[in-house]
């Protein structure tokens, strides 16, 4: 990518690519802290997965800001306009992950007074591990500049949906086995949905990132594999 | 669905829109220099295309073919053809007057004659057509109309063309070029030397106008290319780099060199 005749253009640019890098890192940093808060029963460590969430959202902000300035002062065209527009909505999706893992967070101290987690959410643990890949990954395929490996990710998600419907299944059987557990695996049915959604969000940013780097959109079907819907109690 | 679709279904309908103008391997020469390399584009009826490209491009140059206003010029020559209508209008048989009636020409800089605001556009309509007084009343309020002038100067037709403002003069040119009634209309930066509103006119003019007419506008300002035209060339050196879809050109353009010009990272 050649430099733009004028210079400050570049800074600019520069630094929404530097808050977009900042929003991913933080986002990964949120939901790992949420997981293993939850995990571990850690209400330190929920809280400042909590607090992170107004970084972030002060972060989504200053992107905005500086985006539609951007916008205002230099009319930006071709794959400038697509950067500057994908950011503004990659850096939505990033603050809804914030929210999502903000979500866990609060549920930490209510699910370990009932119950010593750990039993219940193996599967929780490893669909977490799924997610973080993700939230990483597209980050730093979006910095490698690398399309191919974000259509890649971006189909990856379907592994978390599987996962999601496994977890959904478990945590119905235990409630069945033990009305004692239905408390703690509600709340843990929610953080399962929340890291799903987490992972809808993070293929959203990978479409974008995709859209960004290449000028050409992927396809608008991608597989879905959450079967909760259809095993739900009606069914 | 309808979104996967309409897509689609604009480059049909563009497909299948009639070419005004096809110009088939034009080379052009300014002397021994060589201005415009093989050039071939099609330019659908009715519909705006811009061409944009840095200074000396030979984007204006390619506009002063299509009417062979290059011909008042000593030692400029073009080779290779430029269809109107299935037409060569690079013929030595063409008829030079008949072919700017048919194709107007609108400059960067304002060029009203030094008479009246009415006999600016009589002028031209003298030279081709006997109207009677009433007709010609007629012909000249339709024109300053077409041109969005009329109710600015409708009290003042005996003014000199010279006393309005530099918007107001660039109209009453295009007014001027659509009372002859053409068929295309060239407009080399029409909106370059006026000011912010004055040019929001003229591109809502050039909006309207494209109902009834085939619109060439060559412009340095890329917003005012993105916004008016349907489709956009890029010329780069002497040639004609990328054509397309105006949205295509402004979003995710095919060529490197495009795209660098376009946003701003050339040279």
């Amino acid at each position: 990518m050649g430099e733009h005749t004028v210079a400050s253009f570049d800074e600019d640019l520069g630094q929404i690519s530097r808050l977009i890098s900042d929003m991913g890192d933080l986002a990964g940093s949120m939901v790992g802290g949420a997981t293993k808060a939850l995990l571990n029963s850690d209400n330190a460590l929920a809280q400042r997965v909590v607090s992170d969430d107004a970084i972030m959202d002060a972060r989504q902000r200053e992107l905005d800001d500086r985006a539609i300035t951007l916008i205002a002062k230099r009319q930006p065209m071709a794959d400038d306009l697509r950067h500057v527009v994908g950011s503004i909505r990659m850096a939505g999706d990033l603050e809804r992950i914030g929210d999502l893992a903000k979500n866990i967070a609060k549920r930490v101290g209510t699910v370990g007074l009932s119950v010593t987690p750990r039993d219940l959410s193996h599967s929780i643990d490893a669909m977490a591990q799924l997610v973080l890949i993700q939230v990483q990954g597209v980050i730093e395929e979006y910095a490698a500049r690398d399309a191919a490996a974000l259509a890649k990710l971006r189909a990856a998600d379907e592994r978390i949906d599987v996962k999601y419907t496994s977890v959904f299944r478990e945590l119905l059987t235990y409630m069945m086995e033990d009305p004692r557990n239905i408390t703690a695996c509600t709340h843990l049915l929610f953080c399962a949905k929340n890291l799903e959604r987490i992972g809808d969000h993070v293929t959203n940013i990978a479409e974008n990132a995709y859209y960004v780097l290449t000028g050409t959109q992927l396809p608008a079907n991608r597989p879905k594999q959450d079967e909760t819907a259809m095993s739900a109690p009606a069914a | 669905m309808s979104q996967m679709l309409s897509p689609d279904m604009t480059i049909a309908a563009e497909a299948t829109a009639k070419a005004k103008i096809e110009v088939k391997n034009l080379n052009f020469y300014y002397g021994q220099s060589k201005a415009l390399k093989d050039i071939t584009l099609s330019l659908p009826e009715r519909s705006v295309t811009a061409f944009i490209g840095p200074s000396g491009c030979g984007k204006s140059t390619l506009l002063r073919v299509f009417n062979r206003i290059y011909e008042l010029y000593p030692k400029q020559t073009a080779e290779g053809q430029v269809l109107l209508d299935g037409q060569n209008v690079l013929d030595r048989s063409q008829d030079l007057n008949l072919l700017r009636t048919k194709i107007g020409m609108v400059f960067q800089k304002p060029t009203p004659f030094p008479m009246s605001i009415y006999e600016n556009i009589a002028f031209g309509v003298r030279l081709y057509e006997k109207l009677s007084k009433s007709e010609m009343d007629g012909r000249v309020e339709q024109a300053l109309k077409r041109a969005a002038l009329w109710n600015e100067v409708k009290d003042k037709l005996n003014a000199s063309g010279l006393s309005l403002s530099g918007g107001q003069q660039q109209r009453l040119c295009i007014a001027r070029t659509v009372a002859v009634k053409p068929e295309v209309i060239l407009l080399d930066e029409p909106a370059s030397a006026l000011d912010p509103l004055s040019t929001a006119k003229i591109e809502e003019l050039i909006d309207e106008l494209q109902a009834d007419y085939t619109i060439v506008i060559v412009t340095h300002n890329m917003q005012q290319a993105a916004r008016v035209s349907k489709q956009t060339a890029f010329m780069y050196l002497g040639e004609l780099v990328e054509f397309d879809r105006t949205e295509k050109i402004f979003t995710s353009p095919r060529e490197k060199r495009t795209q660098d010009y376009i946003t701003g990272r050339f040279g």
